[in-house]
């Protein structure tokens, strides 16, 4: 076992070099020049440098806050650049820089329309949002989707060519002053994916964000907006690294995602950002806050993640089930190692009647990390008939890491049931000796062990990244000797 | 072993326990109705080989306002401890429960369970449950489980169905709900706990 977690230690982060291009950056700090600086850059309308200014003053007025179960290093705000872009070729201003191209292309995201995601032969293709530090690198297959009405586009964009759509619906479901780094995010951030799908439309491939730190001394603001019409259907996946630094950088990113009546959505996510040195040493910050509202009645909404990666995690992806019969599900996999700290989970809020929610949360830890689950489920007084069951596991892998579960359970309806179940433990000597006496390699029975514990929420991943997400688990187990 | 039950304002309740190695200690807790009370309990499992064996019930059917707390700690190895509480909330009341397992790193081969079922009987009630587990040892094992739920409208047909009054069925469908911490109580209290149940 002390093998394992040796070898735990010493897994490398392949994705972590730094891609040598061009780029040019604003001053350091943060100040209302600065945003407004932004706004320039991007070319915004009023409306929008109004929104960021607004939420700059609230943000000031906020206080960073202290609930989580994590030590945070402390965060100057002023010591951050909080835009940066590769330079665009004066000779060439509509191709793309072939560094980016490569930087894509080592990182398994292809930017040619012609080619698939993460290595397999899947037979349907991915339309891929690549975001390279402030800016969207590209968006593939954008023709294919106009076609059906669909839009799929960077934000900056959608601003300049949408701003009806984007106005309606921005800071509806995550508002301006929600919390502290959502306020931040909502005063400067930078590029990330609008979708839209409209009335009916099922989208015809999947969808996805590649976002990518590489600049020293910034940090990442993406905001994504997704909105699906009446009895539309997309699922969407996220993806995101950066280079290893002995710097903690910063990434505060706002998701929302608005489904109408009857529309189905399925948001997955694999985090691997840079996860610091077995010292702990540098590492992303990753405190996101990513929200959905179920709008109309029978809706739904699936939320997958994967979470590898980070110094520190701090995000609960949650779900309004506001229309009547509406659902949401949640899946999660949070694996920490060395000194990384995860504090994640969901919020399920039952406001409609009949509405149905399903949490299966697995926590895995190990080195000196500490993994929390925290969550919050409630129970509306119009949520008649509302059930919801939640399942937390968490699995310890040597004895200086931590497992914690924080639920929350409020009920103001006496029809409606909440179950919660959580348990603890570690890979048994049982387990491991069963299949050891089997002529299975003790590294390989705990690659098995582990991915058995983690196969109910893999399984929900679409295909490219399942695929991915169970490589990453496995070759963090890689070469250990039990 | 010896059981000790405790009903909340008539008895003392300790705030503080402390177990030495190889003790046990079995405690039950009765919040009767028309109580408000903020209940705070700890208890610390120092030694050793030491047990804990808790149990509380709720009754809420008015406007009481009852919030409990209870942190047990495990700070050494080989201890076990058991927790179950059971509450119906009715009327206006307001009932929380905030139950902590905290398992210290050197506590291997710790035993630890938690569970909180609520009824909830009103639409004016609010019932709140937070089970937390903090956990720093690896070789153990620990589970909480809480649910939140109503009088099932399936039982009361059966036993409606075969002659039992409505207030009857219901009454027995609470203390069937209850069992398992009532009959811990000696009797002509788990008498008294009865008939307030209608």
């Amino acid at each position: 076992m002390e093998e394992i977690i040796k070898d735990f230690a010493a897994q490398e982060y392949k994705e972590g070099f730094v891609t040598d291009v061009a780029q040019e950056y604003i001053p350091k700090g943060l100040n209302e020049d600065i945003i407004r600086m932004i706004s320039a850059k991007k070319g915004e309308p009023e409306w929008l440098l109004e929104f960021r200014l607004g939420a700059f003053r609230r943000w000031q007025k906020m206080k960073m806050p202290h609930w989580g179960h994590l030590k945070l290093p402390r965060i100057d705000f002023q010591d951050i650049i909080y835009w940066a872009a590769p330079k665009r070729d004066e000779d060439r201003p509509e191709t793309i820089d072939p560094a980016l191209m490569d930087t894509f292309d080592k990182l398994g995201i292809p930017l040619h329309e012609r080619e698939v995601l993460a290595g397999v032969k899947p037979k349907g293709e991915v339309a891929v949002d690549a975001v390279f530090d402030s800016v969207s690198v590209t968006t593939t297959f954008r023709k294919t989707l106009a076609e059906k009405g669909i839009i799929f586009c960077s934000f900056s964009e959608a601003v300049r060519e949408h701003p009806d759509l984007v106005r309606k619906y921005l800071a509806t479901v995550v508002p301006v002053g929600d919390n502290y780094f959502a306020a931040l995010n909502s005063a400067v951030f930078s590029d990330g994916s609008f979708c839209y799908v409209p009335k009916g439309v099922r989208c015809p491939m999947e969808l996805s964000s590649y976002f990518r730190i590489n600049a020293a001394g910034t940090g990442q603001f993406e905001r994504t907006l997704i909105v699906a019409d009446e009895g539309a259907q997309l699922s969407y996946m996220e993806g995101c690294t950066a280079p290893m630094r002995d710097e903690n950088q910063l990434h505060a990113a706002v998701v929302e995602i608005i489904v109408e009546k009857d529309a189905d959505v399925k948001y997955s996510t694999v985090q691997n950002w840079y996860p610091g040195d077995a010292q702990g040493r540098g590492g992303i910050l990753n405190l996101v806050t990513k929200r959905g509202i179920c709008k109309g009645s029978g809706s739904h909404l699936s939320w997958t993640q994967v979470e590898t990666g980070s110094a520190v995690t701090w995000k609960y992806p949650s779900t309004i089930l506001k229309g009547d019969y509406s659902s949401s599900e949640f899946y999660s996999v949070a694996m920490t190692n060395n000194w990384q700290q995860a504090d994640t989970g969901t919020k399920m809020i039952h406001l409609g009647r009949g509405t149905r929610s399903r949490v299966v949360s697995k926590g895995i830890s190990a080195g000196h990390s500490e993994n929390s689950y925290r969550g919050l489920v409630q129970m509306g007084p119009a949520a008649e008939g509302a059930r919801n069951y939640s399942q937390c596991d968490s699995l310890l892998i040597g004895s200086t890491c931590g497992a914690h579960t924080f639920p929350v359970i409020r009920s103001q309806n006496p029809h409606a049931i909440v179950e919660h179940e959580a348990t603890t433990s570690k890979i048994s000597e049982d387990q491991l000796f069963y299949c050891t006496q089997r002529g299975i390699a003790p590294e390989d029975a705990v690659a098995l062990i582990v991915g058995g514990y983690a196969r109910e929420v893999l399984s929900r991943l679409p295909m490219e990244f399942a695929v991915e997400a169970q490589k990453l688990l496995s070759v963090s187990l890689e070469g250990s000797v039990g | 072993m010896d059981n000790k039950v405790y009903v909340i304002g008539r008895d003392s309740v300790p705030q503080y326990l402390r177990l030495e190695a190889g003790e046990e200690l079995s405690m039950t807790l009765v919040v009767p109705p028309a109580t408000d009370t903020r209940l705070v309990l700890e208890v610390d499992l120092t030694g050793p080989g030491a047990s804990l064996d808790l149990a509380g019930l709720y009754l809420c059917p008015d406007a009481e306002n009852v919030d409990i707390r209870v942190l047990v700690r495990h700070d050494v190895p080989h201890c076990v401890s058991r927790q179950l509480f059971k509450g119906i909330v009715g009327g206006t009341a307001r009932a929380s429960f905030d139950g902590l397992i905290y398992v210290a790193q050197d506590a291997q081969k710790t035993e630890a369970y938690q569970e909180n079922h609520t009824l909830l009987l009103s639409d004016t009630a609010r019932v709140e449950s937070r089970p937390q587990l903090e956990i720093y040892a690896d070789d153990v094992k620990c589970s909480h489980g809480a649910t939140t739920g109503y009088l099932n409208p399936d039982e009361l047909f059966y036993l409606r169905s075969r002659g039992i009054p409505e207030a009857e069925a219901r009454q027995l469908q609470m203390i069937a709900f209850l069992a398992p911490v009532l009959r811990r109580l000696p009797e002509p209290l788990a008498e008294e706990i009865y008939g307030r149940l209608s």
